[in-house]
C-alpha cells in the first residue's frame, strides 16, 4: 500500500500510537452520553441523530463490557429507532449494525440497502456491507467494497476496514503475507486517527491483536492487546484475549487469573468456557465443573435467542470441555451452512474427527 | 443545535464536542471580562473533561472601523491564549465521584488550578476559573429549524420547543480583568474563540467555535449549494484556525455561505440582501471572520449579540458590548439578520429563554438536580443480566 513506511512494514512501532483520553474518563463519559440521551428519549425530545447516537454508544459500552444483554438492549433500541423516523437512512444503519452483531447477514444487508436508498453516503455502505461480506466469507467482494471505500475517502474509517479485510481474510493462499499486509493496515489507521477518544483505538488494537492469536502469534498479539488495555484498563474482550495469549504462551496461572475477574463482570459464555478449560487442564476439576455447567447453561439461553451468533461458539464449547460431540458436529454444521469461511470448515472437520468420521 | 455535534468528530467524542462559546463583561464585576466554552452535549453526572485534550481560549484585539460599510474588522496579530488542560481523575470520593484537577496557564505564563465541580473555582494573576457541569444555556426549537430548511419556509411556532430544557453541559468559564491580563495597549474590544486541540508534540485542532449556528445552521447542508452539494463541510472546517483560514477549501466555504445565505433570505418571500454579481453575499466574509467581537469597557447587556457586526455593517458606531452573553436569543438574532435583514419583524424561533444565568460567578446556572428518570419506553437490559 501507498504511504507505509519501511519501518511500518518491519513491524516497528507496534506499541504506543496517539495519546488517548485516559479510559476511566472515557467510560465515564460514556455513561453520562447514554444516560443523558436516554433522558432525552423520555419526553420525545431525542432527535433521530440522538437516537442513532444512543444505539451506536450503548452497542459500544455493550462490546468493551462484554456484555450480551447490552446489545440485546440495543437491539430493541433499533427496532424503535427505526420505528419512529422511517425515512431517516440512519436508523436503518443501526439496525443494520445490530443484525450484523447477531449474525442475521440477510437482515443486515436489507437495512443496508434501504439506507442507501434513502441516501446514506456510499463510503459507509461500502465499509458496512464488507464487514457482513467478511463474516460470510465472501473476501474478494469484501475486499472490493473496502478498495471502493478507500477511493472515496481516506481517513481512519476506510482505512481501519481495510485492515480487518485482510485480518479476516480465512482464504489468502499465504497466511503469513496476508497478516503482515493486515498490520501495515492497522498501523497506517492508526495514523490515520484524528481524534483523543479511545475507544476507535482500543477496538483497532484489539482486533489486530485477535488477527495474530488467530494466526498463531501470541507475543505480537499481547503488544496490541495490551496496547488497548492500557487505553481502556476494563475493556473485556480484549483482556480475554489477553488471556488467551497467556494460556498461549503458558502462563495459565496468570490466565485463570483474567478469566477469573471476566467471569464476574461478563455475561459472555466464552470466559467461563475458557476458564473450565484451564482449571480443568491443571486438575481443579471441582471448579472447572463450575464453570462448564455455567457455560452450558448460558449456551443454551443464547442459543435460543440468537441461533445465528453463537452457533459456532456452541460447537466449540460442546466440542471441547462441553464433552458432547456429537452436538458439537451438528451445530458446526450448521454453522457452515450459515457462514461459510475456512474456520467454520476447520471447526466442521475437527468435530468430525472427534466422532470418528474421518 | 449551536456548535453541538457539529460534524463526525464532534459526535465521536462528547467530551471535545464544543458546544458554545460565550463573551461578556460581568453583569456583577465591571471591567472583567466573562469567557465561556462550553463541551459534552446532554452531559450527566460523571462526566469528565479528557485528560488528552486542550481547551482554549484564543483572544486578539480588534479594532472596528467606523463610518464605512461593508468593511471587516481589523484583527490584530498579538494573541492571548488561556489554555486549559485536565488531569486524569482521583478517587473516587465518598459519593463514587472522581474528582479531576483543572490548569489554566493565563498568556503570562503563570497559571490557576481547580477541582471540577468546585463552585469556588481557582484564581491567580487577576483571573478566575471554573470547570464542571452546568444547566446547558443554550435553547432554540431545533425541530422547527430543521423543518424550516427542509421545506423553505419559516416553519417556527409562537410557542416553541426547546429540546434542550434541563439539559447539562460540562463548561469552562475564565474571567479576568481585561487591562491587567492582556495589557493595556490591547485596547478593550477582542475577538475570541475557542478550541479543543490535542495534546502531544503534534498538536491537532479538533473542534474550534466563534459564532454560534455557522457550522450547524449556515454550513450544513440544504442542498442548495451547487458546487458541494452532498459534501458535509463541517469537520474541514473545524480544523481550521479560526484567525486565518486556510487557502485549501475556502472557496468551498464561501461556496456554501453564498449558497446557503441567499436560501435563507428567501425565506419569507422577498430578497433583503443583494448579491454580488459573482453570487458573494454581503454577509459571507465577515461570517468568515468566525469568531466572536466584544468590547470589555462597555456595560454588561443582553441580546447584544452581533451588534457591533451590524453597526460594522451599517457603517455606524455600536453601542453596546456585543459578544454574546448566557441569556441572549442568538437563534432570533440569527434569522432576523439572514431572512429579513432587519428590515421586517424580528423572526423568532417561539423560544426565548431556559433558567436565566446566574449574575455571579461562574455564572452558568447549577446542573440540573433532577435529571428526569428513564422512561419504560426505553428497553432495559433483560432480567437476567
Amino acid at each position: 500500500m501507498s504511504g507505509v513506511t519501511a519501518a511500518d512494514r518491519a513491524g516497528g512501532d507496534l506499541a504506543g500510537g496517539p495519546r488517548t483520553t485516559a479510559g476511566v474518563i472515557a467510560m465515564g463519559n460514556l455513561d453520562a452520553r447514554i444516560e443523558g440521551l436516554a433522558a432525552q428519549a423520555v419526553p420525545g425530545r431525542l432527535t433521530a441523530a440522538g437516537w442513532g447516537e444512543l444505539v451506536e454508544l450503548t452497542a459500544l459500552r455493550g462490546h468493551v463490557g462484554g456484555r450480551i444483554d447490552e446489545v440485546e438492549r440495543v437491539a430493541a433500541l433499533a427496532d424503535m429507532f427505526v420505528d419512529r423516523a422511517p425515512g431517516d437512512p440512519r436508523p436503518l444503519l443501526a439496525r443494520a449494525g445490530v443484525a450484523a452483531h447477531f449474525h442475521r447477514f440477510a437482515a443486515a444487508l436489507d437495512d443496508l440497502e434501504a439506507a442507501a436508498v434513502l441516501g446514506l453516503d456510499r463510503c459507509t455502505v461500502d465499509v458496512e456491507r464488507a464487514a457482513v461480506c467478511q463474516a460470510v466469507g465472501r473476501y474478494d467482494e469484501a475486499h472490493a467494497l473496502c478498495r471502493r471505500a478507500l477511493s472515496r475517502r481516506r481517513d481512519f474509517g476506510t482505512v481501519a476496514a481495510m485492515a480487518r479485510c485482510h485480518a479476516d481474510n480465512g482464504g489468502a493462499a499465504h497466511e503469513a503475507d496476508e497478516a503482515a499486509e493486515a498490520e501495515t493496515w492497522f498501523l497506517a489507521a492508526r495514523r490515520a486517527y484524528r481524534g483523543v477518544s479511545p475507544f476507535p483505538l482500543a477496538i483497532l488494537e484489539f482486533q489486530c491483536g485477535r488477527m495474530w492469536l488467530v494466526r498463531g502469534g501470541p507475543a505480537r498479539a499481547r503488544t496490541w492487546l495490551e496496547s488497548a488495555v492500557a487505553r481502556l484498563p476494563s475493556y473485556v474482550p480484549a483482556l480475554g484475549h489477553l488471556a488467551e495469549a497467556d494460556a498461549a504462551e503458558g502462563r495459565r496461572a496468570a490466565a485463570v487469573e483474567r478469566l477469573r475477574r471476566l467471569v464476574l463482570v461478563s455475561d459472555d459464555p466464552e470466559y467461563a468456557t475458557g476458564l473450565a478449560r484451564l482449571l480443568g487442564g491443571c486438575g481443579a476439576s471441582a471448579e472447572a465443573r463450575f464453570w462448564r455447567a455455567r457455560a452450558a447453561a448460558r449456551y443454551e439461553e443464547l442459543m435460543a435467542r440468537h441461533p445465528e451468533a453463537y452457533v459456532d461458539h456452541a460447537a466449540e464449547f460442546w466440542l471441547t470441555v462441553g464433552g458432547d460431540p456429537q452436538r458439537a458436529l451438528r451445530l458446526s454444521l450448521q454453522n457452515l451452512a450459515h457462514r461459510p469461511t475456512p474456520r467454520a470448515r476447520a471447526l466442521v472437520d475437527r468435530a468430525r474427527c472427534r466422532v470418528g468420521q474421518r | 443545535m449551536s456548535d453541538h455535534l457539529s460534524g463526525t468528530r464532534a459526535v465521536a467524542d462528547p467530551a471535545i464536542d464544543l458546544t458554545d462559546l460565550y463573551a461578556f463583561p460581568s453583569p456583577s464585576r465591571p471591567g472583567r471580562l466573562v469567557l465561556v466554552l462550553d463541551v459534552f452535549p446532554s452531559a450527566w453526572p460523571g462526566a469528565l473533561f479528557s485528560d488528552a485534550a486542550s481547551y482554549r481560549f484564543r483572544v486578539r484585539p480588534v479594532s472596528v472601523p467606523m463610518g464605512h460599510s461593508g468593511a471587516l474588522f481589523d484583527v490584530g496579530a498579538d494573541e492571548f491564549a488561556l489554555t486549559c488542560t485536565f488531569s486524569a481523575p482521583a478517587g473516587p470520593d465518598e459519593d463514587g465521584r472522581s474528582a479531576q484537577r483543572g490548569t489554566c496557564v493565563l498568556p503570562s505564563g503563570a497559571s490557576v488550578s481547580f477541582l471540577v465541580n468546585d463552585e469556588r473555582g481557582g484564581e491567580g494573576d487577576d483571573v478566575r476559573c471554573y470547570a464542571g457541569l452546568r444547566l446547558d444555556p443554550f435553547f432554540m426549537d431545533v425541530a422547527k429549524e430543521v423543518e424550516t430548511r427542509a421545506s423553505g419556509r419559516l416553519a417556527f411556532v409562537p410557542q416553541g420547543t426547546n429540546p434542550l430544557e434541563g439539559n447539562d453541559v460540562l463548561t469552562f468559564v475564565a474571567e479576568l480583568d481585561a487591562a491587567r491580563v492582556f495589557g493595556p495597549a490591547a485596547g478593550s474590544v477582542f475577538a475570541v474563540a475557542a478550541e479543543t486541540v490535542t495534546l502531544g508534540p503534534y498538536p491537532v485542532r479538533l473542534e474550534r467555535l466563534g459564532r454560534p449556528e455557522v457550522k450547524n445552521i449556515l454550513m450544513s447542508e440544504n442542498g442548495v449549494d451547487t458546487a458541494n452539494k452532498i459534501v458535509d463541510l463541517r469537520d474541514l472546517y473545524n480544523e481550521e484556525d479560526p484567525f486565518r483560514l486556510g487557502p485549501t477549501y475556502l472557496d468551498a466555504y464561501r461556496s456554501r455561505l453564498n449558497a446557503n445565505l441567499g436560501f435563507f433570505d428567501g425565506l419569507d418571500g422577498k430578497l433583503d440582501w443583494t448579491a454580488q454579481p459573482d453570487g458573494t453575499h454581503p454577509l459571507t466574509e465577515l461570517l468568515l471572520a468566525d469568531f466572536l467581537v466584544v468590547d470589555a469597557a462597555k456595560p454588561y447587556a443582553e441580546d447584544s449579540y452581533f451588534e457591533i457586526e451590524w453597526a460594522l455593517l451599517e457603517g455606524r458606531e455600536y453601542t453596546t458590548c456585543g459578544g454574546r452573553s448566557l441569556n441572549d436569543d442568538v437563534i432570533d438574532t440569527l434569522y432576523t439578520l439572514i431572512v429579513n435583514a432587519g428590515h421586517g419583524p424580528r423572526v423568532s424561533d417561539g423560544v426565548d429563554g431556559t433558567v436565566p444565568a446566574l449574575r455571579e460567578f461562574p455564572y452558568l446556572a447549577p446542573a440540573n438536580p433532577y435529571p428526569p428518570e428513564q422512561a419504560a419506553t426505553i428497553p432495559k437490559a433483560p432480567a437476567n443480566r
